[in-house]
């Protein structure tokens, strides 16, 4: 298949992924598949009024929605779909996941203080205690998988898997990747910085029209991205049999998100001290374990 | 010769400065912490310009956090919910300009004093800086850096204990 073929393949399949993975968050929601549902979502927020909160920043208003949504495209602009397939080939793309993960969590930062409301700066709050939190089991998970592959390039970090997945290498680095994702994604049950029932939206709520689209949209993006870096991290990425690389891409990465929202659909929303707590008392602690461990390993 | 590497090298360059500027004249301590931020991460940026992928990356991660933590610290003790605060960020004014300018011409006259010598045309692709990184952090440098992260984790264990209230069960 030609590059440019393959591109356009994988960009179809992101889109055609971001609205299976909208489906499924309505479906985790509501329990009912429908197909039309996040169509009609899009629709009703394209056409909506744009309300603005007195006396709110105005940069940070206007540019939160659009810092959030842009590194999301970066971090996907550096996984690799298929070998051969990835737009940027980071010398320290392993890295470059948190770097980029990280400004999730200022746009959230910036946009729930931005409108100045009480729900948006504590949801925004929130979401600086979570992302801080759990991004640390997501580097250090991260590390092991470099140590493995002895490169920070994702395309090697796969190849590494060929004998043996990571999942099975090193599972405690998978559970807490796996974890993380779903607290950096802000999923349910982890969904505190936009907690329907306690914030009434959180963050987004004083957000309407373009602004709430991008971020839902930005979400939505997010949650297969995350899906993406888990393949490609610790479920063997592009390789399997018969089918070419990018198609096995895309099944594992529709399975994770599907995961994702499953977890969501039958937890209880975590309190946010206990979900603090777990982190730094047991989280950080297995996540370093999980480093000696491979470390051992690798020297056997 | 102007490179394109060159312009953006100069665009990053002022972009660090404007926002480093934009600092002090903001009117709340968030918009001050975001301002730095934008302005570490323009410093990244150039970091990256110069093909320091590594350093880049890095500084770009860090300095996310970073900024963050010290906008919710500064929220904290400032209480300024929304920037509405009109707060001043400059102090002692006279006395500030005055080292301001002390030190840029202390720095422009240390950069143009110093010889720079002929510039690199051969450098290690971004795989071999990583390995080169660590060979140095691991052997010559690995006192000082072990030295330094014992440091900084005994300051925040410290802090964390200063600051926590004694509860009545842990009194004798």
């Amino acid at each position: 298949m030609t590059p440019f073929l393959s591109g356009f393949m994988i960009t179809l399949l992101f889109v055609g992924g971001v609205y299976f993975v909208a489906v499924l968050e309505r479906c985790s929601m509501t329990g009912n598949v429908s197909w039309s549902g996040p169509a009609r979502s899009f629709l009703l927020l394209f056409a909506q009024e744009e309300i603005k909160t007195r006396k709110h920043d105005k940069v940070f208003f206007e540019t939160a929605p659009v810092l959030f949504i842009g590194v999301i495209l970066l971090t996907i602009s550096i996984l690799p779909f298929g070998r051969g397939s990835v737009i940027i080939d980071l010398g320290t793309g392993a890295l470059f996941i948190n770097a980029a993960l990280v400004y999730i969590m200022v746009s959230l930062l910036m946009a729930g203080w931005a409108v100045n409301g009480v729900y948006a700066m504590v949801g925004g709050w929130r979401a600086l205690a979570q992302l801080i939190a759990y991004s640390m089991p997501v580097v250090m998970a991260l590390t092991a998988t470099v140590m493995r592959a002895e490169s920070m390039f994702l395309t090697d970090i796969v190849e590494s898997q060929q004998s043996l997945w990571n999942i099975l290498y090193q599972p405690v680095g998978f559970i807490l990747f796996y974890i993380s994702a779903l607290a950096i994604a802000f999923l349910p049950p982890f969904d505190l910085p936009v907690a329907e029932g306690e914030l009434a939206g959180g963050v987004w709520a004083d957000l309407t029209g373009a602004r709430k689209l991008l971020f839902r949209l930005g979400r939505l993006a997010l949650v297969l991205t995350l899906s993406v870096a888990v393949v490609v991290l610790y479920l063997g990425g592009w390789m399997g049999p018969w089918l070419p690389g990018f198609v096995w891409t895309f099944l594992k990465t529709l399975l994770v998100a599907a995961s994702f929202f499953a977890v969501g659909h039958f937890m209880p929303r975590i309190r946010h001290d206990h979900l603090l707590e777990y982190n730094w008392k047991y989280g950080v602690p297995l996540a370093l374990y999980n480093i000696f461990q491979v470390g051992v390993v690798l020297l056997l | 010769m102007i490179s394109i590497q060159l312009i953006f090298l100069i665009i990053f360059g002022l972009a660090a400065i404007w926002f480093g500027w934009r600092v002090f004249m903001t009117s709340s301590m968030v918009r001050s912490a975001l301002s730095l931020l934008a302005s570490m991460v323009a410093i990244g940026a150039l970091f990256l310009v110069m093909e320091a992928e590594f350093l880049g990356v890095l500084q770009i991660m860090m300095m996310g956090t970073e900024m963050s933590i010290m906008a919710i610290f500064m929220m904290m003790y400032m209480m300024d919910p929304g920037g509405l605060g009109n707060m001043d960020m400059s102090h002692q004014k006279n006395i500030s300009i005055a080292a301001g300018v002390i030190v840029t011409v202390l720095i422009i006259g240390a950069a143009l004093a110093t010889d720079w010598g002929t510039i690199a045309t051969q450098f290690p692709g971004p795989h071999e800086q990583n390995r080169l990184l660590g060979m140095e952090i691991l052997k010559r440098s690995m006192m000082i850096f072990e030295t330094a992260g014992v440091t900084i984790l005994t300051g925040m264990i410290a802090s964390i204990a200063v600051a926590l209230s004694i509860k009545k069960s842990m009194e004798k």
